[in-house]
């Protein structure tokens, strides 16, 4: 069942898509429409208003700074974000993660926005972005936010955006030295959601110290997962010992229910296993 | 609601509803190449081109469209007539039903990576399910299809 009055809108500017989100209170937000057709055709949502994002200008780029920082624009494809030189230099868990996703027309029109905004906690791209300490930045009613992506997801598909607010722009910070992986498990068809994902960033020193060490899951929760434990990495040359603590972690943060892709305590014992393979991967 | 978009060469107007998917208003136009399998985004039969990119569509909002171009299986067999060639020689297909979709993903396949390895094709075409041919021959149709532009 859809709205009988339901319209679509094809705003060109940022300042117009708010707008349009804010004149209706139940207007959605529309990126490439891989996720809301299928919603809107199985009847899960009953929106008044469709805004598509994309002939919004300025929202399709990325942009590498000098520092080796990356700005992501909100209509950026998962295709375009896999084939991206500098998103593979410089953060190539991002391009590794979007580069799984589905199948190649999946790709093709799934934007950046839409792959955090949807909140599935199976999804690819989260992790990665959590493990990379992206943030997210906001735009709508209210003005403009940018909060780290560790605190945007607040339950399952929930997450901290409000009515009529857009993800505009995704930030990767600099990393110099980083390593970043993305691995991911799909126990059916290579075009399903994984039953677990990991993504890791290592920075280390010149000296082979690691530094700063972050780990997160697709999969193992209701949201998508950062295991601190990884954190603890710092500060150490990390033997087996320590990787096999951060496995530990995840497998007791692991919260994942058991489904078609596996029981509760399979999901566990792949948390631990993909973590410790997520972490060498960045370690050797 | 008006769309106006560039169907297999051909300019083409329709009125649609803002949740009507594209596979509807293709196949409402008479073009039954591209099928309805899943509906899900999962089987790549109902698979065209917009613009250079492939897209399910059976999940594509016909409104996107506007201004596009979009092709089908049938459009891409008289415009790249190497495409069903090498289908046809490398018996890259049993029942048929698939192979619009493969044909689609080998066009999109062909745009994106021209210079795809075994293994990226391979890759490419995993998206697209076929119940007959245990895919050898399609892979090596697609791969006589890319090796002949
Ligand atoms: C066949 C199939 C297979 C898939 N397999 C995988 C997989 O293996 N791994 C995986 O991670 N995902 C998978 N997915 C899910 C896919 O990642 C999402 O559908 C996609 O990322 C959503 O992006 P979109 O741009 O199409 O979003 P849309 O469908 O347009 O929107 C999704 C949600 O985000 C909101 N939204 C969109 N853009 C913004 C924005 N800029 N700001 C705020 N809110 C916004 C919408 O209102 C909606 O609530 C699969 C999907 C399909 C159909
Ligand atoms: S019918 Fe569209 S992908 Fe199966
Ligand atoms: S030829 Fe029959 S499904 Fe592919």
């Amino acid at each position: 069942m859809t709205a009988a009055d339901l319209t679509f809108r094809s705003p060109a500017t940022l300042a117009e898509a708010l707008t349009e989100l804010a004149g209706d209170e139940d207007a959605i937000a529309v990126g490439g429409g891989t996720s809301v057709a299928l919603l809107l055709k199985h009847g899960l949502i009953e929106p008044r208003r469709l805004v598509w994002l994309g002939r919004v200008g300025g929202l399709g780029e990325i942009q590498a700074g000098p520092d080796g920082s990356l700005a992501i624009g909100a209509t950026v494809t998962l295709r375009e974000l896999a084939a991206s030189a500098p998103v593979r230099r410089l953060a190539p868990a991002l391009a590794e993660a979007a580069g799984q996703v589905g199948n190649p027309r999946v790709r093709a029109m799934a934007t950046v926005g839409g792959a955090l905004a949807h909140a599935d906690p199976r999804q690819d791209l989260p992790p990665a972005l959590l493990a990379l300490a992206a943030t997210a930045r906001i735009a709508g009613p209210a003005g403009e936010r940018e909060p780290p992506l560790a605190g945007f997801y607040t339950g399952f598909m929930e997450t901290v955006l409000a009515p009529a607010e857009l993800v505009t722009q995704v930030n990767v910070p600099a990393g110099p030295g980083r390593r970043s992986v993305y691995l991911r498990f799909t126990p059916a068809s290579e075009g399903d959601f994984p039953v677990i994902g990991a993504a890791a960033a290592v920075l280390r020193d010149a000296g082979g110290l690691v530094t700063g060490a972050a780990l997160a899951l697709a999969g193992a929760g209701p949201v998508p997962l950062l295991i601190p434990a990884a954190g603890e990495l710092a500060g150490r040359m990390p033997a087996e010992a320590d990787i096999e603590a951060v496995a530990a972690a995840a497998a007791a943060a692991a919260t994942a229910v058991s489904d078609q892709r596996g029981s509760a305590r399979y999901k566990q014992a792949m948390a631990a296993e993909w973590t410790r393979r997520a972490l060498r991967a960045c370690l050797e | 609601m008006k769309l106006s978009f560039t169907l297999n060469g051909e300019p083409v107007a329709a009125d649609v509803a803002p949740d009507e998917l594209l596979v509807e208003v293709i196949r409402g136009l008479g073009l039954t190449g591209t099928k309805q399998g899943c509906g899900v985004g999962v089987c790549g039969v109902c698979s065209v081109l917009v613009g250079d990119r492939p897209v399910s569509s059976c999940l594509y909002l016909a409104a996107c469209a506007e201004g596009e171009q979009v092709w089908t299986a049938e459009g891409l067999a008289q415009a790249e007539p190497a495409l069903i060639r090498a289908f046809a020689e490398q018996e890259g297909m049993q029942c048929g039903i698939c192979t619009p979709g493969q044909v689609v993903t080998a066009a999109a396949l062909a745009r994106e990576n021209p210079a795809a390895t075994d293994a990226e094709l391979r890759q490419y075409q995993a998206g697209t399910l076929c119940r007959c041919t245990g895919y050898q021959t399609i892979l090596a149709a697609v791969r006589a299809y890319l090796d002949s532009r």
